[in-house]
């Protein structure tokens, strides 16, 4: 029964565990996407920022060229903006998706850790800089 | 049919789910510390010592790891493996059992179990209760498998949970129905128990799973909103960070708004429907459905968001004339210009008032309405819709209106299973599934003023304040709904009622004589409502007494309502004669705002009681019609159309109708019996009554005229009203027999009966005494003896002054 208890959980550790670490990875990695908005700056990258001199403008020319102006001025910081956010946003899921890489990794090869440090005690070596 | 199939207990599942059970929380947390220890000592060895045994306990560290892993994602909860009772069985309950386990080792694994843990909780089945039903054979475990099998296919559970074999070990005792209505279960509750706590699980997932709403720059492309933000609530702002709401009822509803908003059409919605439906929670649902990134909703309404107007904080900020219209549309201004802003006016009908002092935003709402130039939902009720519809069709033919009904038993009980737990954490209580089916009925019964799921909830809150040991019962539902409303709920238990309702005729008979007929069938429709045997479906009993005027028809009512309803004020009485026209049913039913006296609103407020219709042969046809179904089905319809329950009154109706042809049989030697039912066809015949009104009566109760020793005593019982007043003054009366039939002699009057006699008695007795007592006659702690003399002397002078 031991054996068998081994075998399952090594058959959970590569099918279900292994599909589940994915999956909270997709998780992790959507919620981050959310977080920093990603599409809606994507789609909106050029909106006045919070509407701010948005809006049809009524007058003389002088008082509409002044309202385009003002409204080129909303979009220039909207998007601006916009993409300090995407390029903070890009580095910050560059890392998670190189800390979730290094999960799955990390999650496929701890079975063999015991193997690796009996066979790293008995070869007898140290990292060499400690000295 | 499931197949028969025993317990394994060697399988894989059954090996796993015992380690799962077996590596408890401490020791889950010991794998851990020993996994850090392993992993630090290691690479102290290896650092400090530079010691290539820590490349081995680095290793090891893994392991633990790796149980403690397992543990989480497969032991504790073992996937189901269909076709065996070992595959199906939830994984805390099959770690728990032996290799051949006996129903009271089931029932003590189920008990264990987070199910079996909700059924104690919700439904009273305890250990202690299923020890008492199982055996300890273990050839009787195979009957509880199979029924397991069973009750997890009804109710469509994944597993055989502890809830589920909780159901099962009922099932399989022989005499369950009549068990469970100990409890007043049946099996169906059973059923919808597995029901509510796989439900409940399911939300627990849920919120362990937050929303995704939008992100750090979700609103920069939409305009500011200072005005809103201070004259408004922002539903969307709290969603995904506390608990998310459940729509059970009204998804339809809802479906419906998304479909307003995300077409191409008028871009408002009105939510029409009466109070406690749920209207504010289907805009709360729709708030968060569209902050929801992962919901199905038109992108033009995704991450939308809903603020809802606070009509008070707006009139306070606005005091002078039009100041408001000018506020309201500055907020509404800036919602239009950033672009992202759903309006809700909850209950609407407050911003379209036209009496003096209140405000009508017709006019500002309507343009906007029209051009869809911003989003507007509006809650409202049926009635205020239909108002305002007759003043300004325009506005009301301007919104697409989605009619929101009650809610259905089944959906008010899911809506209750939600709303309690926020109950259950701010009041420290535990309901119980009793108390939900109890607010259920009761609230649908007594309370008027809203409509379901709200109702009924309302009733359950108030029901947590008689919480018994910290569980809301049944029981704790009826005094709710007894100490708010003053009604008797069930079967009388305490040993005081139950010793007046078994001597309710003597009680009665203190204060009033003889007519003992009539005094027996009130007081047994009473005993029967009380004993939980009447139909609860009518009215407790509905009488109409008939006979002349002095015998004590009013006076059994008044008794009755003294003795036992709490006070002759618990009388609900109506002189008929003041509805003799038909427009009087208007004012019989018309609503308690308006008229406070009229019947449906005292019956509203005070549904236990005695109604007395008094001299019933006077009303109105059109008023008898009225009430026809208040006697046969113990409801009327009040003006706003609101049903009114009688089924908690005895209906009482008078009538002098007939009284001298009482007169005359009695005169000619019969007795009540034998022209009791030729008297009722004559009052037919002669068009005083017609036969569809008699008959809805339970009794026709006729009362004969008061005979002279009925007369002395109907003296004595005033005698004693008298002394007891006299009591106070520690001085009592006593009056000589002669004197008393004296006293009958001048106040019977064969058309009055005893009515004058009261009076007679009085100016007789009380004058004696008043003169006595100022004369200083009288000390305290006298007897006054009255004499036939004196009482003359007093009359015969009341008669000369007069």
């Amino acid at each position: 029964m031991v054996m068998l208890l081994i075998t399952s959980l090594f058959r959970w550790w590569y099918s279900d565990g292994f599909s589940e670490r994915l999956q909270i990875t997709s998780v992790r990695l959507e919620s981050m996407i959310d977080y920093f908005s990603f599409s809606l700056l994507l789609k909106t990258l050029f909106s006045p920022y919070r509407q701010i001199s948005a809006g049809n403008v009524d007058g003389s020319l002088e008082v509409k060229m002044r309202a385009s102006l003002d409204r080129l001025f909303s979009r220039v910081i909207g998007a601006v903006i916009r993409l300090i956010i995407m390029t903070v946003g890009a580095f910050v899921a560059g890392v998670l998706v190189l800390y979730s890489v290094v999960g799955i990794i990390v999650w496929g090869l701890l079975p063999f850790l015991p193997i690796v440090g009996v066979a790293a005690m008995m070869m007898g070596w140290t990292p060499g800089w400690i000295e | 049919m499931d197949r028969i199939v025993a317990f394994n207990p060697k399988s894989v599942r059954t090996a796993k789910s015992r380690l799962g059970v077996m590596l408890s929380r401490p020791i889950i947390l010991l794998l851990n510390v020993i996994a850090i220890g392993l992993l630090f000592s290691g690479l102290g060895l290896l650092v400090l010592s530079n010691m290539p045994v820590g490349w081995l306990l680095i290793g090891l560290c893994a392991i633990p790891i790796m149980i403690s892993e397992w543990h989480r994602g497969e032991l504790k909860s073992p996937k189901s493996i269909e076709g065996t009772v070992d595959g199906l069985l939830a994984g805390d309950i099959l770690g728990s059992l032996d290799k051949n386990p006996t129903p009271k080792d089931i029932a003590v694994a189920a008990v264990k179990a987070q199910g079996g843990i909700f059924f104690a909780n919700r439904f009273g089945i305890t250990r202690g209760f299923l020890d008492n039903i199982t055996t300890d054979q273990p050839t009787d475990s195979e009957a509880i498998w199979q029924s397991a099998l069973v009750v997890r296919k009804e109710s469509g559970s994944e597993f055989i949970s502890g809830a589920v074999l909780v159901v099962a070990i009922i099932d399989s005792f022989s005499d369950r129905d009549s068990l469970l209505a100990h409890m007043k279960l049946d099996r169906t509750d059973l059923l919808s128990g597995i029901g509510w706590y796989e439900h409940v699980r399911m939300l627990i997932n849920k919120s362990k799973r937050p929303l995704r709403t939008g992100g750090i720059a979700r609103d920069f492309a939409f305009g500011y909103i200072p005005l809103l933000k201070r004259f408004g609530q922002n539903l969307s702002e709290n969603v995904g960070r506390g608990t998310q709401i459940e729509l059970e009822a009204h998804q339809k509803a809802l479906d419906q708004l998304i479909d307003s908003f995300g077409g191409g059409g008028s871009q408002n919605a009105a939510l029409i429907g009466a109070a406690g439906v749920g209207k504010t929670t289907i805009v709360q649902a729709f708030a968060q459905r569209l902050m929801d990134a992962e919901a199905k909703v038109p992108s033009s309404l995704k991450f939308r968001q809903v603020f809802m107007l606070d009509s008070a904080s707006l009139i306070s900020a606005a005091p002078g004339r039009g100041e408001l219209e000018k506020l309201i549309l500055q907020v509404l201004g800036e919602a239009q210009r950033a672009k992202n802003i759903i309006i809700c006016l909850d209950n609407a009908q407050m911003f379209f008032e036209e009496d003096i002092g209140s405000v009508d935003l017709s006019n500002v709402l309507l343009p906007i309405l029209e051009s869809d130039s911003l989003r507007i939902i509006l809650t409202m009720d049926e009635q205020r819709f239909l108002q305002i519809g007759q003043r300004n069709a325009a506005l009301i033919n301007a919104l697409n209106r989605i009619n929101i009904a009650p809610a259905s038993h089944e959906e008010t009980l899911v809506v209750m299973q939600d709303q309690l737990l926020y109950v259950e954490f701010k009041r420290h209580v535990t309901v119980m599934y009793q108390a939900l089916a109890e607010a259920y009925r009761l609230s649908e019964r007594y309370i008027h003023d809203l409509e379901m799921p709200g109702r009924a909830f309302k009733l359950l809150e108030s029901a947590a304040g008689f919480a018994e040991n910290g569980f809301v019962t049944g029981n704790s539902v009826q005094q709710a709904i007894e100490q708010t409303v003053g009604v008797k709920i069930g079967v009388a238990k305490g040993e005081e009622e139950r010793d007046t309702l078994l001597n309710l005729e003597d009680l009665i008979h203190e204060r009033m004589i003889n007519q003992t007929r009539a005094v027996q069938v009130v007081s047994d429709a009473l005993r029967r409502a009380r004993a939980g045997v009447r139909n609860e479906n009518r009215p407790i009993g509905t009488f109409l007494f008939l006979g002349p005027t002095g015998v004590g028809k009013t006076e059994l009512s008044k008794a009755l309502g003294e003795v036992y309803f709490g006070g002759e004020d618990r009388m609900i009485r109506l002189d008929m004669n003041e509805y003799v026209r038909s427009e009087d049913v208007a004012r019989l039913i018309a609503d308690g705002a308006d008229d406070p006296n009229s019947l449906t609103a005292r019956a509203m407020k005070q549904p236990f009681s005695v109604v007395l219709l008094d001299e019933i042969e006077k009303a109105h046809p059109q008023v008898l019609t009225t009430l026809l179904q208040l006697l046969d089905e113990g409801i009327l319809r009040d003006i706003k159309n609101r049903e009114v329950s009688f089924r908690d009154s005895i209906v009482i109706a008078t009538s002098n109708a007939g009284a001298d042809r009482i007169r005359e049989y009695i005169q000619r030697g019969y007795k009540m019996k034998d022209f009791e039912k030729q008297f009722t066809d004559e009052l037919i015949s002669s068009n005083q009554f017609k036969p569809e009104f008699l008959n809805r009566f339970d009794e026709i109760v006729i009362f004969r005229p008061l005979n002279k020793p009925e007369l002395l005593q109907v003296v004595d019982l005033i005698l004693a009203g008298i002394n007891k007043q006299m009591a106070l003054q520690k001085i009592s009366i006593n009056v000589a027999d002669d004197a008393k039939e004296f006293l009958v002699e001048k106040g019977y009057d064969p058309r009055l009966g005893a009515r004058p006699m009261r009076r007679v008695v009085q100016r007789a007795v009380e004058n004696l005494v008043a003169k006595q007592m100022l004369g200083g006659e009288v000390q305290p702690g006298t007897v006054i003896d009255i004499t036939i003399e004196q009482v003359k002397s007093i009359l015969n002078d009341g008669e000369d002054v007069s």
